[in-house]
């Protein structure tokens, strides 16, 4: 792991020059993609830290994502809005989650998910639009802290009563159904529910998306929201006996919250907000293959992460765009799109038939995964999924039509149709996305 | 760049050859028996491998020669039709892409491979019917796409119930399937029919004539409509003997009946068309939940010929006519436009069945076959009304569009000097006349045996003639005749407004699902959510803080209180 963190740290000495910068961090990508075609269970141990398939594919994700977030922030270069402080912030947090993906120990791991907290909040209140942005940052500290105390709390009661806390060491269903058994497992889990998030601890997530700049959003919805799912994926076999019990609580808010969620996209104005809303709505599904304690479910929801955090960080890139030249996140006013940026219709339908999970986007085989996990659990649940899926479309579709077809605003004169970086940034998610079904099993975590 | 403004020729030679080769592979996989299946693994999960499929049999090679073909004419048509369009290369590419889902839908044998084939179906011809920028074509698009959704998410429940047999690859479990399935079929029959517009699914398809003419051409009279029947046909094995097979008999024989019925009573010229091809599509489904696969790929070929030829003239007339797509406002165009004439009358009497024409094999076959099974008696009065209906509209329409007397205004100029169209459709021409011919000695050389009395026998013909002569005389009206239609205006309305299906798929569902979007937007996330949540908790801790705040006032008044509560406490305490 060193190779990623001194190769960070060395780039953030750096941090002047903005185009350095970005060449480093495409260089990152590469090298991590190196190693991709993996068969390692566990491997670039040492000072603890290692990397087993899951971590490595979220490890990819983050630095992609990262690279491709300063490439798509050239507003922030052009207007000098505090560069060097920018790409700081940039780097210590791709810092801090490759030291959340590669941890061991369930400690470290706590203390880099809390840390991954501080350049998000930094972002959001530095680079954010509107003043509502500081609402948002509460929010999203004080949900996630709320919860993951008592994650804190129950790590270190793990460690008096097994005498470890190592990731290696834990993961066999240790805890078995004892007196303080519920509270334990709720205290851990639920700082991951909130992280996802799940439909009833949702509400710091939409708030967050709209405020924070275009890298915000993109980390946001490309990276940190997994990490709710890989602590999830985490903890969850140290619970596994009092989990049965209780995944119908998640599989239920999972899926009939995606529904709720799915309605309520429906309704938004603001594209920032349907996109989150669409990014809970996933989670959701996420979450209920998880706790189902499948090898299917498992997959699918790490094939989901991956596809949904390329998804979702491309349609932040392409809001942006139209926010940077209209001026508005809001669907009345950038409409009919088509008229005026053409070329970019093809890259927002691609992007948003992932979104829908439409064949052959990452999206689609990690929902097949997780819709035959849930059904194996029960076949009731049938209806809910079916219905998520038909509203994932209906929302998907009716802010493709609305920004794209129709007339155009007509206070609108003329916009750039799409500046190169713009297209290296909508090809670099959209590729991946559509061309890794082909291996799928880039993506599978064999655990 | 230049080669866009020529994709139309390359696509006519591309997909011709193509096409040819193709046919040719069909006939020589059909006299060898032989068929390749290629498989592309995925992933491999737990002993279940999701592989891509793919299948080159006869009926693959025959299904993707057929379609090519009329893709090709289509497309080489389309270089008149749209050739003053700004975005015509965009519709090139959309329609050069919908053809490669088509073919990617028909060698699939695999259900999560086929879900290539029919979401890309889905959401391409979702792009090409709102490709007009009007609300009209918005709002048929959105009905269009989330009618085939409903499908694509029957498909997505099936794949996850067919994980109980350990592949997707449902040519291969088609035996297995008979018993205990019975969820798994309905999915997929339901699936079926949402693409084919079967009831309750049919309200996309006259409303998605709000696209352009080459796309209703292709998309909707040939390719994506069949897609639902070509699923069907591929599953007929596992179908066979299972109640399912009771329902669709009844859907399908009421969708025959519903659209052939509303076709009477249409003046949109577009429309007529898009309900003789759902009353098609009825026919085909129909005699495919009898047991008959065969016959129904049989007139899913040959019905795909006549109508796309039917549609190209069509779009030639409304060119023509200056875009208006009522027929009250056409006539007497077998004068000024001899050689559309000549197609569309052949186009439309292949439809009714005209003997030796392409229409007559198939659906004549059909209709004994279906005569001679066990029918109930309320299908067997659907298929023979629906049969003189087919012939009522058709001539219904050939009188309005070409035989009465010009109801054009008087300043109009009516030719048909675009060469492309007239090549297209020409070429589609020698396809149907010929196609029920050649595909019935070539494909089907073993004839069904048919017993049937006489006046079974000439059923068809009769009523077919006496739907002709009711069809061309009835409309004969004059304008101080009054109507019997307005006078029992309700029974119109309900019929000609395809059961007011159309108005149940947009008023009423999406009204419900908006509005408790609404509420539970309104009620839910930014009032109980938030007041259990982020502001409620705000709300309590500054409520809370208010009462310290109190004790730090600096008040001799509360000092005062504590000391006396004090000494009264240490009194009680130790005395």
């Amino acid at each position: 792991m060193l190779k990623f963190l001194v190769f960070n740290l060395v780039l953030m000495g750096f941090v002047s020059n903005w185009s350095l910068i970005q060449v480093g961090l495409s260089m990152m990508c590469f090298m991590g993609l190196l190693m991709m075609n993996h068969d390692f269970c566990s491997f670039c141990l040492g000072y603890m830290m290692s990397v087993d398939y899951l971590s490595y594919i979220l490890i990819v994700l983050s630095v992609w994502i990262v690279m491709l977030m300063v490439f798509s922030s050239t507003v922030v270069k052009k207007m000098g809005n505090f560069c060097v402080g920018f790409l700081s912030v940039n780097l210590i947090l791709l810092m801090v989650l490759v030291l959340t993906f590669s941890s061991v120990n369930y400690l470290m791991f706590y203390i880099s998910f809390e840390s991954s907290l501080v350049p998000m909040l930094v972002l959001i209140l530095g680079w954010g639009y509107q003043p509502e942005r500081i609402q948002a940052g509460i929010y999203m500290l004080f949900y996630t802290l709320f919860a993951s105390l008592p994650l804190l709390v129950s790590l270190l009661s793990l460690y008096k009563s097994e005498g470890s806390l190592n990731m290696g060491l834990l993961l066999s269903g240790v805890i078995g159904y004892q007196g303080t058994s519920l509270l334990w497992y709720f205290c851990s889990v639920l700082a991951f529910m909130v992280k996802l998030p799940l439909f009833m601890f949702h509400l710091w997530l939409p708030k967050a998306h709209v405020e924070a700049p275009v890298a915000g959003s993109m980390v946001l919805a490309g990276v940190l929201l997994k990490l709710g799912g890989y602590g999830l994926i985490r903890i969850l076999g140290v619970f596994s006996e009092v989990n049965k019990m209780f995944c119908w609580v998640w599989v239920s808010l999972g899926i009939l919250g995606g529904v709720i969620v799915s309605l309520m996209c429906l309704r938004q104005v603001d594209m920032k907000s349907l996109i989150a809303y669409s990014s809970v709505a996933h989670m959701g599904l996420v979450l209920s293959g998880l706790v189902v304690m499948g090898g299917w479910g498992l997959n699918g929801a790490v094939v989901v992460m991956v596809g949904h955090g390329l998804c979702s960080s491309g349609l932040f890139c392409l809001a942006n765009m139209v926010y940077e030249r209209l001026g508005s996140r809001s669907l009345m006013i950038s409409k009919g799109l088509l008229n005026v940026m053409p070329n970019m219709g093809l890259w927002w339908f691609l992007l948003v038939a992932g979104n829908m999970a439409a064949p052959p986007t990452l999206n689609l085989m990690g929902e097949i995964s997780l819709i035959i996990s849930v059904v194996s659990w029960s076949k009731l649940i049938m209806f809910s999924v079916g219905m998520l899926s038909f509203f994932s479309a209906c929302y998907t579709l009716y802010m493709y039509s609305l920004s794209q077809h129709g007339l155009f605003l007509n206070a609108l004169f003329s916009c750039c149709s799409g500046k190169v970086v713009e297209y290296f940034v909508l090809l670099m998610h959209s590729v991946p996305l559509n061309i890794m079904i082909v291996k799928g099993s880039l993506i599978l975590c064999d655990l | 760049m230049m080669w866009g403004a020529y994709s139309h020729l390359v696509s006519l030679v591309f997909l011709l050859f193509s096409a040819l080769g193709f046919i040719l592979f069909s006939l020589v996989s059909m006299s060898l028996s032989s068929s390749y299946v290629i498989e592309w693994e995925l992933f491999s999960l737990n002993s279940s491998s999701v592989v891509v499929t793919l299948i080159y049999d006869w009926v693959s090679f025959l299904f993707l020669g057929v379609v090519l073909f009329i893709s090709s004419t289509v497309m080489y048509y389309s270089g008149d039709y749209m050739s003053g369009d700004k975005s015509y290369s965009r519709f090139m590419y959309l329609v050069f892409g919908f053809v490669l889902s088509m073919g990617a839908l028909i060698i699939s044998p695999n259900l999560i491979s086929i879900l290539l084939g029919w979401d890309g179906l889905g959401l391409i011809s979702y792009v090409l019917v709102i490709y007009y920028q009007n609300e009209k074509s918005a709002n048929a698009g959105m009905l269009t796409v989330l009618s085939n959704r409903i499908g694509d998410v029957g498909i997505l429940l099936s794949i996850s119930l067919f994980f109980m047999l350990g592949g997707w690859n449902f040519i291969f479990y088609e035996s297995y399937l008979s018993g205990n399935f019975l969820l798994l079929k309905i999915l997929v029959c339901v699936a079926a029919m949402t693409k084919s517009a079967q009831i309750p699914f049919s309200a996309w398809l006259p409303a998605a004539m709000a696209a352009p003419i080459p796309v209703s051409a292709l998309v909707h009279s040939s390719t994506l409509v069949t897609a639902g029947v070509y699923i069907l046909i591929r599953f007929s094995g596992a179908l066979s003997g299972s109640c399912v097979q009771s329902v669709l008999l009844i859907v399908s024989c009421l969708t025959m009946f519903m659209a052939g019925l509303g076709a009477n009573f249409e003046f949109d010229l577009k429309k007529i068309i898009a309900l003789s091809t759902l009353s098609q599509l009825g026919v085909m489904v129909s005699i495919l939940s009898l047991g008959f696969a065969d016959l129904a790929f049989f007139h899913l070929l040959t019905h795909a010929l006549f109508k796309a030829l039917l549609f190209m003239c069509a779009g030639m007339v409304i060119h023509s006519v200056k875009e208006c797509q009522d027929i009250c406002n056409m006539g007497s165009l077998v004068t000024c436009m001899p050689l559309t004439s000549v197609c569309m009358n052949l186009a439309n009497l292949a439809l009714c069945g005209m003997p030796f024409l392409a229409g007559f094999y198939s659906k004549d076959l059909i209709l004994e076959v279906a005569f001679m099974s066990e029918v109930n008696i309320f299908s067997f009065f659907l298929y023979v009304l629906s049969t003189g209906l087919t012939v009522c509209y058709t001539f219904r329409l050939i009188y309005y569009s070409m035989s009465s007397l010009s109801n054009m205004s008087s300043v109009m100029i009516v030719s048909e000097n675009h060469s492309k169209m007239l090549k297209g459709m020409m070429t589609l021409s020698v396809g149907a006349v010929t196609s029920g011919c050649v595909l019935a000695w070539v494909v089907f050389p073993e004839f069904y045996m048919i017993c049937l009395s006489v006046p079974l026998k000439i059923l068809a013909l009769l009523v077919s003639s006496l739907g002709a002569l009711l069809g061309y005389i009835v409309n004969m009206v004059g304008s101080s005749t009054s109507l019997k239609t307005v006078k029992f205006y309700s029974y119109t309305m309900f019929v000609s407004s395809m059961w007011f299906m159309p108005i149940l798929s947009t008023f009423s569902a999406p009204r419900w699902s908006l509005s408790s979007a609404e509420s539970f937007f309104k009620i839910g996330d930014k009032g109980w959510s938030e007041y259990f949540g982020g502001e409620g908790g705000f709300g309590e801790v500054m409520k809370g803080s208010i009462y310290l705040q109190l004790s730090q006032d600096n008040m001799i008044m509360v000092y005062m209180k504590g000391f006396f509560i004090w000494i009264i406490v240490v009194f009680f305490i130790f005395i």
